[in-house]
């Protein structure tokens, strides 16, 4: 196995020779991507990995090493690239980069900013990373995030306070899960029925769901008393997560980490994880082995969509506290970004939210002290994911 | 009338999508989809107006927008055809690169004046009853946008290189065996259709708003990745889906102008809802006409 030694976020070496490669092996590709994901040795097909023995091979220990290797490389060429752009702009990459880490790391609430931004980028991680398992892009979580806050916020308005707070969180959350999934059956049932490609709808919805949230804030669910301001209610303080520690950090977080544990767990050990993959894996032989691939996508999407609705309701519970027309602005899209630096692997995600949340928090940092866009850094998230994709990619295809 | 009203804004509105739709037709003709054009479409739309202030002139901001898309699209390419990465992921991820840049290098133009077109009615049609004001009263990029679906129509199907990208679509194989890398084929046909977004995206800032603001494509682009399947990878067909798209939007800004009951945010879904039923209706009589090498994309995960 050949590795480069420079990850690619900028390249534009399309080398004719090697592309031909993958160009009438399309099957087996995917096969060999099924291998590599460590612990599908099982489940993948016996050819593949006759075919691909370096890969079961390796020991563990030189695998976790060139992982790492390879995250601190796309690491510092994404913050090189980042540097290079600040500096066309006009500004001292050093004392962004500064500004950055004391808005991260200045003080104890600034470490638990990044929890509480990491909280939902997580969970829309997870809302991708389980439909990719059955080779579904779902790439609309920005609009299911929004559908889940308004489905929480829903049901905090159907049940008025007659309910614990226990109660009344639980089904919020259940309100918010429904919405999201509910919006994810659109691409969903779509791809099954009318074979339209569901990364084109899921993501033509998420225009629609904004539209539908400033609909919202500004019509039916306008707060009177919010002075011409576009926002729902303010949420009662029982219908809202506890803080437990400092001023922001609320309980959601925990219910982000214990999904990451049971996605993976459901993943890995029940015949649906299994299942999920085989599809994934080739879609064409789980439908000869009888597995009822459309109702297993279906499902696979719904799933992603709740809980992508999951973190809508968290958000607009814990940090929010009501409606507002530009809330969890590219929120699904750093999700989206999340799951694929990891390879869609559930427990790896709460590593890549909490550096998404801090690089999040850092371009805050830019916006409010060094006067630039809060989007900026989104350069620095896309060359990192470029990075990472062009390093595994390429392996994989040489091999 | 409101009919002419619609028909116009249709068409003044569509531009910037017809261009970017006929670049992403010829992308996946060589069988590469690009969701990054997006992204192209915002630089190009930065570039222009950047390029439009600093020199002047418009036409000099359209080469900085064709430009800039182009650029973008490179890294796609570079990506995909290079590192053989996810075309789906790279795709969504250079958009964020391009939302990324524009934001930085954006931010001290939001709000800018710029030298922008004009509409330039053309002596003689422009007068023709009904169709002058819809068609021939309008910026000059509106009317290059009238040649460029034909001409890419007649590039893929009536000229040699039009030929080898349609092949590079089809059975990249065959093109290998007459001694044409697909992989070079296809990077002429991303940067086409970067640098066709770029365009597009000039005509966004520099005509149809006349501004410059902070992700101001609102998903122009990749609907016109979608208008790409409504028009069964047939560039005539894509000035349709655009003139559909922006037909509902300039329908609603109408509606709304004269005061009418309906729902404004209803009217802004509109486009959206009506891009989506489009393909869902016509979902089954596309997957064949989808070019070969594209379902691969779509059927290999991570």
């Amino acid at each position: 196995m050949t590795a480069p030694t420079t990850p690619a976020g900028d390249t534009d070496d399309a080398g004719p020779t090697t592309t031909d490669d993958d160009m009438g092996t399309g099957a087996t590709v995917t096969e060999t991507t099924d291998t590599t994901t460590a612990d599908t040795t099982t489940a993948a097909p016996a050819p593949a990995v006759a075919a691909d023995p370096s890969s079961t091979e390796k020991p563990l220990l030189e695998r976790a090493a060139r992982s790492g290797l390879r995250w601190v490389l796309a690491m510092g060429a994404a913050f090189v690239i980042f540097g290079a752009f600040l500096m066309a702009k006009g500004s001292n990459p050093l004392e962004v980069y500064q500004t950055m880490w004391e808005s991260v790391a200045g003080d104890t609430n600034s470490f638990g900013e990044m929890l509480v931004q990491a909280t939902p980028f997580l969970l829309a991680a997870l809302a991708v990373a389980v439909p990719a398992r059955a080779g579904l892009f779902n790439i609309g979580g920005e609009g299911q995030l929004v559908l889940g806050a308004i489905g929480a916020v829903f049901v905090a308005e159907l049940l008025g306070n007659s309910l614990s707070p226990i109660m009344q969180l639980t089904l919020m959350a259940v309100g918010g899960a429904v919405g999201g999934a509910l919006w994810a059956a659109v691409p969903a049932l779509l791809k099954r029925f009318t074979f339209t490609s569901e990364a084109i709808t899921s993501l033509l919805m998420n225009y629609l769901a904004v539209i539908v949230l400033a609909w919202l804030v500004n019509g039916p669910w306008k707060d009177p008393k919010s002075f011409g301001y576009p926002a729902s209610r303010s949420l009662e303080l029982d219908e809202r997560f506890p803080i437990i520690w400092g001023s922001r950090v609320h309980a959601g977080i925990f219910i982000a980490l214990i999904m990451a544990v049971v996605v993976w767990a459901i993943l890995k050990y029940t015949p649906w994880g299994f299942r999920l993959r085989v599809v994934g894996g080739n879609a064409e032989a789980a439908r000869r082995a009888g597995f009822a691939v459309g109702t297993i996508s279906i499902v696979a999407m719904l799933f992603g969509g709740a809980l992508a609705g999951l973190a809508g309701m968290i958000e607009v519970t814990g940090v929010e506290g009501q409606l507002r027309p530009s809330m969890m602005v590219s929120y699904g899209f750093i999700g989206f970004l999340a799951s694929w630096l990891v390879r869609h692997d559930p427990l790896k995600i709460i590593g890549s939210a909490i550096l998404l949340g801090a690089i999040a928090v850092g371009g805050n940092g830019l916006k409010l002290s060094a006067g630039l866009s809060g989007a900026s850094v989104n350069i620095l998230m896309a060359v990192m994911l470029l990075a990472i994709l062009g390093w595994s990619q390429k392996q994989k295809a040489t091999r | 009338m409101i009919i002419d009203a619609v028909l116009t804004g249709a068409v003044r509105g569509g531009t910037s999508i017809l261009f970017a739709s006929v670049g992403e037709t010829v992308t996946e003709r060589s069988g590469v989809i690009n969701l990054g054009i997006e992204g192209s479409m915002l630089c190009g739309a930065l570039a222009a107006y950047a390029a439009a202030i600093a020199t002047g002139s418009p036409w000099a901001g359209v080469v900085a927008g064709c430009f800039a898309g182009g650029l973008l699209a490179a890294v796609h390419a570079g990506m995909v055809l290079g590192r053989h990465s996810n075309q789906i992921a790279t795709g969504l991820v250079v958009t964020f690169l391009g939302i990324g840049l524009t934001g930085l290098f954006g931010q001290s133009y939001v709000g800018q004046g710029v030298v922008g077109f004009s509409q330039m009615p053309i002596p003689g049609l422009s007068s023709l009853p009904f169709l002058g004001p819809i068609f021939f009263d309008h910026d000059p990029l509106t009317y290059f946008s009238y040649f460029v679906a034909p001409v890419a129509w007649y590039f893929l199907y009536r000229s040699r290189a039009g030929l080898k990208v349609r092949t590079a679509g089809e059975r990249a194989e065959v093109l290998h065996t007459f001694g044409t890398a697909p992989a070079r084929v296809r990077f002429s046909a991303i940067l086409v259709g970067g640098a066709l977004a770029g365009i597009g995206g000039s005509q966004l800032s520099l005509a149809y708003a006349r501004n410059w603001s902070e992700n101001m494509t609102v998903g122009r682009g990749f609907v016109a990745v979608a208008l790409v399947i409504f028009a069964a990878w047939n560039p005539i067909k894509a000035i349709a889906g655009a003139y559909l798209f922006s037909g509902c939007i300039a329908l609603q800004l109408q509606l709304q102008a004269q005061g009418s009951s309906i729902s404004p945010f209803l009217l802004d879904a509109l486009p959206y809802i009506v891009v989506i039923a489009v393909l869902a209706a016509l979902g089954r009589s596309r997957v064949n006409a989808a070019p070969a090498e594209l379902d691969k994309v779509f059927e290999t995960q991570s």
